[in-house]
């Protein structure tokens, strides 16, 4: 089960990372990458977490910490994307 | 009770950090959450801030199903920008865990926050499978 959720996550990562290298707007690599750097990292870290249990409590945060932090700096990144006007608040 | 939650979230944090119960280690846990600064501003509003840690959890599995439709869309893709209601933006808080919700589904990315006639706003970038004909000729 954890060398299956190891694999899943690094076929998210491929999945997600080979967009960067072909002709796509900015956007739509950035929501493909989201799939790879937050979802096949987190699958990545459940595989961790099933192999070595005792580790959970730092897995765990890191768990936290990759969804949290991927997530927002996804936000912030594509925000820094736009003309001034949108970013007005 | 923000200040609680947020109290009880930084304990969490330490606590996972350190990987120790004991009386003294969670002592300085309740310490360090009280003592480091907090935010200020106006008061958060509890409902609307549970409701959106909420929608920010239920987003997770979401967003795996959503990442599964990209994956089985092969490049039937289409984008666009759409706009979607915000929460008031003094609640920083609020706001922070209903970007986190968004963008962490793979389908949308929130651009910014604006305020416009209708109150404030996310101008959302949308990137979904295409709906319909899958036999579509590519220009």
């Amino acid at each position: 089960m954890s060398l299956l959720l190891l694999g899943a996550g690094l076929a998210l990562w491929f999945w997600g990372t080979w967009p960067l290298l072909e002709e796509r707007s900015y956007l739509s690599k950035l929501h493909k990458l989201s799939v790879s750097d937050t979802l096949g990292s987190g699958l990545m870290l459940l595989g961790l977490l099933l192999r070595i249990p005792s580790q959970w409590p730092l897995l765990a945060l890191a768990l936290l910490g990759l969804v949290v932090w991927n997530t927002i700096f996804g936000y912030v990144l594509a925000r820094c994307s736009q003309p001034a006007e949108v970013n007005h608040r | 009770m923000v200040f609680l939650l947020s109290c009880l979230f930084r304990l969490l944090l330490w606590t996972l950090l350190t990987a120790d119960l004991t009386a003294v280690n969670l002592a300085i846990g309740i310490g360090l959450s009280l003592l480091l600064p907090h935010a200020r501003g106006p008061r958060q509003p509890l409902a609307p801030t549970l409701r959106a840690l909420g929608r920010s959890l239920i987003a997770v599995p979401l967003a795996y199903g959503e990442a599964l439709a990209l994956i089985s869309s092969g490049d039937r893709e289409e984008e666009s920008w759409i706009e979607r209601p915000a929460g008031d933006p003094r609640h920083r808080l609020l706001i922070f865990l209903e970007v986190l919700a968004i963008t962490l589904t793979p389908f949308t990315i929130v651009l910014g926050l604006s305020n416009g006639p209708t109150g404030p706003h996310y101008t959302i970038h949308q990137l979904r499978p295409r709906q319909g004909q899958p036999e579509e000729v590519q220009p």
